[in-house]
């Protein structure tokens, strides 16, 4: 079994959060622990295909999700991942009221510093497993 | 007459460069076109959410941009959804060297040349808007959404 641990967002597309969701999770997956973490996308996750299924069925996911509707963490766990942490992003924006975050398409500079924010408690949690 | 809406539906992959051209140039026909009104939903709320979300390339005509040549969202849609009025496979147009990068995935990493990417894939998602037939719109409603834009 693979053990990088898959991070794995929800990269929603109708609001900021989906993509500091999808910023986070490829910001971890890049910079922070190229070495201990990948990302699957989660549209393949979504096919069914035998193939996406083998790719995240018992490894330790990490979701990232941009809303309450969980969609990363409830395709994943529905797909057979094993999610060892469900990570909400509007849980990091409540700790930042009256900031403006970007738009769907880019973010701005306080929405970079958030997912930075967010990219970081996702590498901890990663580094403390190993 | 209800007005005329076309649905898009983008696969965002994650794990190339195809996926971030699929998303931003979906996101640009969003904003930017105005001659029709168009309308998105998270490709993974077909699992995750409900029958609403589960009804709508029932609802609207929808066409689906895919970064790779899985064609995910394509597929999904067709699975989940209904059968779809027209698709954009990104590979096609950036080539699938490009497509399957997955060194450069990151908004931020973005080049121009990646910038005139997003511009030819937005500009044939629109051709395939122009070829929807506009009596394929079924006039129903579409409420099931608090993610994407309607």
């Amino acid at each position: 079994m693979d053990k990088k641990v898959k991070v794995i967002p929800c990269s929603g597309i109708g609001k900021v959060f989906g993509l500091m969701a999808r910023e986070a999770a490829l910001e971890t997956v890049h910079e922070l622990c190229p070495n201990t973490s990948e990302t699957v996308c989660l549209a393949y996750i979504v096919t069914g295909d035998k193939e996406a299924k083998e790719k995240i069925e018992g490894c330790e996911c990490i979701t990232v999700d941009g809303c309450p509707k969980m969609c990363a963490a409830k395709n994943v766990s529905l797909t057979g991942g094993t999610v060892i942490e469900e990570i909400k992003v509007l849980d990091t924006v409540k700790e930042h009221k009256g900031k403006q975050f970007g738009s769907p398409t880019q973010l701005s500079a306080d929405g970079e510093s958030v997912v930075n924010e967010i990219a970081t408690k996702i590498a901890k949690i990663i580094n403390e497993k190993n | 007459m209800s007005e005329l809406k076309v649905g898009i539906l983008s696969c965002s992959g994650e794990e190339c460069l195809g996926g971030t051209i699929s998303r931003l140039a979906t996101r640009k026909v969003l904003e930017e076109l105005k001659f029709v009104n168009t309308v998105t939903l998270c490709l993974p709320l077909y699992l995750a959410g409900g029958k609403e979300e589960r009804n709508f390339a029932k609802v609207f005509p929808t066409i689906s941009v895919d970064g790779c040549n899985k064609l995910c969202a394509k597929r999904s849609t067709e699975k989940y959804s209904g059968k779809i009025n027209g698709s954009v496979d990104v590979s096609k147009i950036i080539g699938n060297e490009n497509s399957l990068n997955s060194k450069i995935v990151r908004n931020k990493d973005l080049t121009e040349e990646h910038l005139q990417m997003v511009d030819e894939v937005a500009s044939e998602i629109i051709k395939a808007i122009s070829n929807i037939n506009p009596n394929s719109y079924s006039g129903k409603t579409f409420r099931g959404c608090s993610c994407g834009d309607q």
